[in-house]
């Protein structure tokens, strides 16, 4: 099953470069497409879910790109759950957007790039070790830009680029540290591993994932650079933190992502902004490893800025007026609440993370999918022009209210549980002032964002519409965009009711870490 | 098998002969008679460059069976075999890339003279890789020289004319330097073969006597030769040699030409002088230096560019001063990962210069970037073909540049901390800059997408197919696979310029 692992990987891409160079006539008219696409999209997916489904250690040299340094996929828990998480999003939105899309043009070249997108993630998920995660890591930046410049308006244009130039540097940062770290590498000799005879030796040396860490720190103290392995180490925070929206480096989130068509809003604040976290995840937890970092002061710095992005985004979000963008805030705080339960080091906190990634993954997308819904049903971006038209599209609404409820934190939706295991991971880590600065900042935030978004929902059910003719040309979307926007909602219920089969999962993987 | 020996000797002067040849021939003859001579040639690099794998074994060609003093040496090795062959492919390609433009840039008359020169610059680049001779090497650098400012001025316009003059004051400065760093070898040494002045220099070098005069030439070959390959503060004369010439020549010139200059500096560090020495004496510390002030500068001069051609040729000041920033990290792994530069930025910018003509003739002919605007959908194949240039340069995985720049970082992290920081984040600056200006151009192209022809300044826009021009499109194909063949299979390209550095020694 080993080469398995590369079929999900490979088949959007080639299926995707197809659609895009294949002419428009082929397809005679746009359901031709739709059935094409919409295939193609199933067949990926189940790919996925055949290697997912698969059991963990099945590991795959594709060959190498210089002597130590080979494309290497590996399977492993945590792989898969990204993988899944990523599975579910992509064919939400994808079937979301088949409707969605009938006003854009260019639909092929989307559908293209997001079947690319897809494959590129499934890449990344499946990375046994830092430098083939850092080449899907760069495909997903190329893959996802033209999403972003999608409509192909001048401020579109200036959004794709400031998300390249921020990625860029963000993955030039990050590939430094991989530079400066590749010498460190080392051969793991623990027979345990699962590292086969036969491949024994070829995994050396190689920067491959292994929990707790795999490299030589001791050799790092010895050669007397461990200060500057410090710094690489932040660097390569910091650097794909930019995917993360983490502090210094977050506008470009605010900008790229409101301007692509809403799936792939939904898909860029859901999923591609996670491809940051995973690495970081692989970074800090299966390649350096937490006992260097615990207790320096790259473990506090990043704390502080996970801190800082988290108010800062809650409250930008408040501010703002667009639905979407004021989304995409959300998003940064969001993401900040991962990367400071990930700075506590701990078991805790590290199971809180992972949960955050699934839940927000489900609720954020669910949002900006309602989002895409609305503003395709309306033409209106505002979210005080939503007043009222709640009575009009209950269902959409409900769905809405408990994808924000999940967000929030509030019982018995998911996001409580996540933000549990965050809160206790915080308090336990036992970092000075931060301990309890972090479960304080996340109560806070909490607080904002239901400030910002429970207002859309009390004033679409309960307040006046502004103009009452209006009103009657609108009614509930779609099927096709309004199943996706229920499901996520009843994931989010339903993930907050029966967490236990996905907190034992997560709890797996944080435990292997010890 | 001995025969295979004679191979680099009949390259040289089956393309020299032929250069003299070609004078009598008319445009087309000229043209068949040169397409037939580079795949000679690339055929028999080949050959030998299978041949001395399987040796692994350098030897010695004497010319004529005259020993040393008298003859004339021709020294070849695996990595020299390879080189020939790499060299000659990628001529080839622009050659068949630009045909068209030459055809329609070059007047009639002159035709046949630009196949002269493109003969004569292939057997001085074959010389100079090949020669086992000092002052051999100095004769070819000059008729490399001459032959690079035919090819610059062939297409003429003002703006060549002073570009080519340019070249030549500078090459001149260049080639000066060069030889009086030569006469003070061969006063030291009394020898002009270089293994005979290397085993010299060893002994005077032990000696002590004339350490000044022996680093005071090594000094002038290095600045003589970083002059001639543009490195970056005498890099003045490149961007209009390279933006206004016709494409074949903008493309060899960047790719091989400037690299003829660094391979037989790279021969004298390791045959002539001697590694060791050079190291100690602290010149490599100089091009180091100068290494990263052009990575930094060649693309910050690139981003301020409005002219796609223009801004390809200073993405080269760049790329050389990726190679000596390589050169100068002194270690063996830097001078491999400096080869690899080479090759891959070889193959690189030929396919950049090649794409952006396309696209230029899809606009009208304009080079201005507000022109370019959706060329990527008038001319498919060269937009496909630039987007993968640009990636390759700023360093996506599975591409060539993303390899050397993996080869150039391993260099460093081996090097004392003074040497890797300052190589490791000129590395990191260097390749956002990068990213800006390429991937600023790749989105223009493909932005907003409209197959509408507009008018510009310098001509009608228009719609190129893709069957129209099958050579054109067929070379691309070929020039992007090259590139990603030098990104996927590195090891074997990696190991085979190691063994021959070891063959040098």
């Amino acid at each position: 099953m080993n080469y398995m692992i590369l079929l999900p990987v490979v088949l959007p891409v080639i299926v995707g470069f197809a659609l895009l160079f294949l002419h428009e006539g082929v397809f005679r008219d746009r359901r031709g497409l739709l059935k094409v696409t919409g295939v193609s999209f199933a067949v990926s997916a189940a790919l996925a879910l055949y290697v997912i489904s698969g059991a963990a250690g099945d590991r795959l040299i594709l060959f190498r790109l210089v002597d130590d340094i080979p494309v290497y996929f590996a399977v492993d828990d945590l792989g898969r759950l990204f993988a899944g998480v990523v599975v579910a999003v992509f064919l939400l939105a994808g079937f979301f957007s088949f409707v969605y899309m009938s006003h854009e043009k260019n639909e092929k070249r989307y559908y293209s790039f997001y079947l690319i997108t897809f494959g590129v993630l499934m890449g990344l998920c499946f990375a046994g070790n830092l430098v083939t995660l850092y080449l899907f890591y760069e495909f997903m930046t190329l893959a996802s830009m033209p999403l972003v410049i999608h409509n192909g308006s001048k401020e579109a244009v200036m959004a794709a680029l400031k998300y390249l130039f921020y990625s860029f540097c963000g993955a030039y940062m990050a590939l430094f540290g991989i530079y400066f770290l590749y010498r460190y590498a080392i051969v793991f000799e623990n027979p345990g591993d699962a590292l086969n005879g036969t491949h024994y030796y070829e995994i050396a040396h190689m920067m491959g994932f292994v929990p707790g860490g795999s490299l030589d720190m001791a050799a790092v103290v010895e050669s007397g650079n461990a200060t500057l392995c410090l710094v690489a180490v932040f660097l390569m925070l910091v650097g794909f933190g930019v995917k993360a929206g983490c502090f210094p480096l977050q506008a470009w989130l605010p900008t790229a992502h409101p301007v692509a068509p809403a799936p792939a809003s939904a898909f860029l604040s859901g999923i591609i902004v996670k491809g940051g976290i995973l690495a970081i995840i692989r970074t800090v937890y299966y390649c350096v490893g937490v006992d260097f970092l615990r207790g320096t002061w790259v473990q506090t710095v990043w704390c502080i800025l996970a801190v800082i992005t988290l108010l800062m985004g809650s409250s930008l979000a408040f501010k703002e007026k667009i639905l979407k963008k004021r989304l995409a805030y959300s998003t940064v705080s969001n993401l900040s609440y991962i990367l400071l339960g990930l700075s506590m080091m701990n078991a805790a906190a590290f199971t809180g993370s992972l949960l955050h990634v699934v839940f927000h993954a489900l609720i954020k997308s669910g949002l900006f999918l309602f989002a895409g819904a609305l503003i395709f049903g309306t033409g209106r971006v505002k979210v005080k022009e939503f007043a009222g038209l709640g009575k009009k599209m209950p269902v959409l609404f409900w769905s809405y209210t408990i994808c924000s409820l999940g967000l929030i934190g509030i019982p018995p939706t998911s996001g409580v549980i996540s933000k549990w295991y965050l809160a206790e991971g915080c308090l336990e880590s036992g970092i000075a002032g931060l301990s309890w600065i972090g479960p304080v900042a996340l109560l806070a935030s909490a607080l904002l964002t239901a400030g910002y978004l429970l207002p859309l929902a009390v004033n679409g059910f309960l307040k006046a519409p502004l103009d009452e003719e209006a009103l009657d040309k609108y009614r509930e979307p779609a099927p096709c965009m309004l199943v996706p926007v229920v499901v996520l909602a009843a994931a989010t219920l339903l993930l907050g009711v029966f967490p236990t089969p996905l907190m034992e999962f997560v709890g797996g993987i944080a435990a292997a870490l010890k | 098998m001995e025969f295979i020996r004679n191979f680099p000797f009949f390259s040289i002067l089956l393309s020299l002969g032929s250069g003299v040849l070609t004078s009598i021939m008319n445009r087309k003859v000229a043209r068949f008679w040169n397409t037939f001579v580079l795949l000679a040639v690339t055929v028999m690099s080949a050959v030998l460059f299978v041949y001395m794998l399987g040796v692994g074994e350098p030897y010695t060609f004497m010319m004529g069976h005259f020993p040393a003093p008298w003859g004339n040496e021709i020294r070849a090795g695996v990595l020299e075999a390879g080189m020939a062959l790499f060299f000659c492919i990628v001529m080839l390609l622009s050659m068949k890339g630009g045909e068209e433009h030459i055809d329609r840039e070059i007047e009639d008359t002159k035709a046949n003279l630009y196949y002269i020169m493109i003969n004569l610059l292939l057997s001085s680049l074959l010389a100079l890789i090949y020669t086992n001779d000092l002052f051999t090497a100095y004769v070819f650098v000059e008729i490399n020289t001459i032959s690079a400012c035919g090819l610059i001025m062939i297409r003429q316009s003002g703006r060549t004319i002073e570009a080519a003059t340019r070249y030549m004051i500078m090459s001149s400065l260049g080639s000066g330097l060069l030889l009086m760093g030569l006469c003070v070898l061969y006063d030291i040494t009394g020898h002009l073969l270089m293994s005979n002045i290397k085993q010299s220099i060893a002994y005077v070098y032990t000696q002590g006597i004339y350490n000044i005069p022996l680093v005071a030439s090594i000094g002038m070959i290095c600045v003589g030769l970083a002059i001639k390959s543009a490195l970056y503060p005498f890099h003045t004369w490149l961007p209009d040699a390279y933006g206004y010439s016709t494409v074949s020549s903008a493309a060899i010139l960047s790719s091989l030409v400037s690299k003829g200059y660094i391979f037989l500096l790279i021969k004298i560090f390791f045959r002539v002088v001697g590694f060791d020495i050079i190291v100690d004496s602290k010149i490599v510390n100089i091009l180091f230096v100068f290494g990263l002030l052009g990575m930094i500068m060649g693309s910050v001069n690139a981003i301020m560019e409005n002219d796609i051609r223009r801004m390809v040729a200073f993405s080269s000041v760049a790329q050389i001063g990726y190679i000596y920033m390589g050169l100068g990290l002194g270690t063996t792994f830097g001078i491999v990962a400096s080869i690899f530069h080479v090759l891959s930025h070889a193959s690189t910018k030929s396919l950049l210069f090649v794409a952006a003509a396309g696209l230029t003739d899809a606009s009208g002919g304009s080079k201005r970037f507000e022109d370019l605007t959706g060329s990527g959908y008038r001319n498919p194949m060269a937009g496909i073909a630039f987007t993968m240039g640009a990636c390759s340069m700023v360093g996506i995985p599975l591409f060539s540049g993303f390899i050397s720049k993996l080869l150039f970082a391993e260099a460093a992290v081996q090097n004392s901390l003074s040497k890797m920081l300052p190589t490791l984040i000129c590395l990191a600056i260097s390749t956002v800059l990068n990213a800006i200006y390429f991937m600023k151009t790749v989105i223009r192209l493909y932005t907003p997408k409209s197959r509408n022809v507009k008018k510009t300044e310098a001509g009608e826009a228009a719609i190129v197919s893709f069957r129209e021009h099958p050579l054109y499109n067929f070379t691309l194909i070929l020039m992007i696979a090259l590139n990603v063949l030098l990104g996927c299979c590195s090891q074997p390209i990696a190991d085979w310029i190691i063994s021959g550095i070891n063959m040098f020694g």
